[in-house]
């Protein structure tokens, strides 16, 4: 290093040279259009997502309210709360049972489905596209649909459970069935997009693997659990976090289908999302929302993790 | 895959009860949104209307501004995919094509961050439009979903596949680097473009807890967020609700009818990237 700059010291030619030489591979390389591109972008971006995300952080460590002028710096007292809030414990129960439920019967659901797809491949588009209807439609109208059909007095589930002898059930209003019903909801809402990555993943395993197999004697069976799903272990493995990270951050179609202030006859199914907005935006306590948040990144973040180090050991 | 019979015909019944299990609860929102309040509560309830009515939509209307709220809810979502076809598309451009210090760690920047949902990092987001006076505004609203770290990557991956040597022709013919990506890029990655649009739509006019957390004038509601309150106040009012969820189902469907190659394809090829 000190040899370089003595070098360049002792001679300004070489020195100038170089510099028109760097000056001239930026502009091969188009810095300047680069610069005026990619920094808006950026600037946007650190904005929007960088700033908010450790900003989150940082308010976590906070008493903060946003009505008031004084926002004490509380150390790790939030965090000291989550551990005593009832509330928030139950939310947090609800959303791990709720979606380790949804991600399991929606995954295995989608795989089953493609797989057998492929084994009437003409009509697998049409399928296709009668099951990616409910993706389309928004949390919201969704939840709502699913409303009416749970209906404890004119709902049409318990008119087609009525003819197998099944007596009216308060689907949301049972607080152990409105579990079942919001993971219903999630399964239809989510499978149809998971059948469709599933697919693709399907049709890029070579046909001559399988003709193989056949011709060796294998059955079905062996032909999925051998081939199949080995090959398809990095297609799982990155649904299983997408739909994971979707399940936990549940919450329009839990603040449509339970209670409201309006007394909408419902229980009260807590989630980690609704306790945020709770505690964010109903009461302003945002630096205790905040460490919900982070309990939240922290999750996502281990998932993430979790992905990477599998991808890396192949 | 599966040649034999007995598997074929189990995948058609599997199938096709799958098939019944996606439509059907959307059918039935539709045949409820034209039932007069009667036939709603009839027990046993009827499939198809016995005389269809538009009187759900008509007190629907009479209630609420719901026209406005689609409106506000287009804005917002045509908004919101402008700024993301943009900056996706140029952000991707940049990142495929360009040899710049940091290039590296800057997109790796923007694809860790990609995952995380808008959930956990709103309450900042908040804070920062409540100081400059920006709530319930149309600003406000669209701010958030103005970039989509996905779509950034999923354009460099498109992008990348464009030959340098074509872009390295029209520089030669003397084209500016604005020029190439307006004329070049834009034009042969457009497929891909078109998905991240649709992607972008969709999520601007689905998205629920932004606008209910930035809004709480009723005229600055969006649909969704309309449609939420008024099921809320109104839950024994099934006609109404149901003619509300299908106002807010059938933009996505024509989105979805009109773009359904572009979707797939996206899915396709990007869906086991992320």
């Amino acid at each position: 290093m000190s040899g370089a700059t003595q070098h360049l010291a002792a001679a300004p030619f070489a020195r100038r040279s170089q510099l028109r030489r760097s000056w001239a591979q930026m502009r091969r390389n188009h810095i300047g259009f680069v610069v005026c591109a990619l920094g808006p972008i950026l600037a946007l971006f650190v904005l929007i997502r960088i700033y908010p995300i450790l900003e989150t952080i940082r308010l976590s460590f906070y008493n903060y309210n946003i009505t008031q002028r004084r926002n004490p710096f509380v150390g790790l007292s939030n965090y000291i709360r989550l551990f005593d809030d009832d509330p928030f414990r139950t939310a947090l129960l609800n959303t791990i049972g709720f979606s380790v439920l949804s991600v399991i019967v929606t995954l295995a659901l989608a795989l089953t489905i493609a797989i057998l797809l492929r084994s009437i491949e003409h009509t697998a588009a049409t399928f296709e596209l009668l099951f990616y209807i409910p993706v389309v439609i928004p949390w919201v109208p969704a939840a709502v649909i699913w409303k009416w059909i749970y209906d404890p007095a004119y709902g049409a589930l318990n008119y087609v459970l009525s003819g197998f002898g099944v007596a009216r059930l308060g689907w949301l209003q049972e607080p152990t069935l409105i579990l079942y019903a919001i993971v219903l909801v999630s399964v239809w809402k989510l499978v149809g997009y998971f059948i469709v990555i599933y697919g693709v993943g399907l049709r890029s395993i070579p046909e001559e693997l399988l003709e193989a197999a056949s011709l060796d004697g294998a059955t079905a069976w062996q032909k999925v659990v051998h081939i199949v799903l080995p090959l398809m272990r990095p297609i799982i493995l990155f649904t299983v976090v997408t739909c994971t990270i979707i399940c936990f951050n549940v919450f329009a179609p839990v603040y449509v289908l339970t209670a409201s202030s309006q007394g909408a006859p419902a229980y009260d199914f807590k989630v980690v999302v609704g306790e945020i907005y709770q505690n964010g935006f109903v009461f302003y306590h945002m630096g205790y929302a905040g460490a919900q948040c982070v309990v939240v990144l922290l999750f996502v973040m281990s998932l993430l993790a979790v992905q990477f180090l599998a991808f890396r050991e192949k | 895959m599966f040649e034999e019979r007995s598997i074929r015909i189990a995948a058609w019944a599997a199938c096709s009860t799958l098939a019944l299990f996606t439509v059907l609860p959307f059918v039935w929102i539709v045949a409820t949104a034209f039932k007069t309040a009667n036939e709603i509560n009839m027990w046993p309830p009827t499939f198809l209307p016995h005389a269809p009515t538009m009187e759900n939509f008509h007190q629907l209307l009479h209630e609420t501004p719901f026209l406005r709220y689609i409106f506000n809810s287009l804005l917002i979502a045509v908004g919101s995919t402008a700024s993301i076809m943009l900056t996706s598309s140029l952000g991707g451009f940049v990142f495929a094509k360009y040899r710049f210090p940091l290039r590296g760690p800057l997109f790796m920047m923007i694809l860790a961050s990609a995952i995380i949902p808008l959930e956990a990092y709103m309450v900042p987001l908040y804070i920062m439009v409540f100081k400059v006076h920006m709530l319930n505004t149309y600003a406000a609203l669209i701010f958030p979903l103005m970039i989509m770290t996905f779509g950034v990557f999923f354009m460099r991956q498109v992008i990348m596949s464009i030959p340098d040597d074509l872009l390295e022709a029209a520089r030669i013919d003397g084209a500016s680097e604005l020029w190439i990506y307006l004329r070049i890029v834009v034009y042969l990655s457009n497929s891909g473009l078109m998905a991240i649009g649709v992607f972008a739509f969709t999520q601007a006019w689905a998205n629920f807890i932004w606008p209910l957390v930035v809004v709480s004038s009723g005229d600055m509601y969006t649909t969704e967020l309309g449609l939420a309150e008024y099921q809320r106040a109104f839950f024994t009012e099934y006609g109404p609700i149901a003619a509300g969820a299908v106002i807010s189902i059938v933009p996505m469907l024509i989105v979805f009818a009109l773009l359904r190659r572009h979707i797939m394809q996206g899915i396709a090829t990007s869906g086991m990237k992320g």
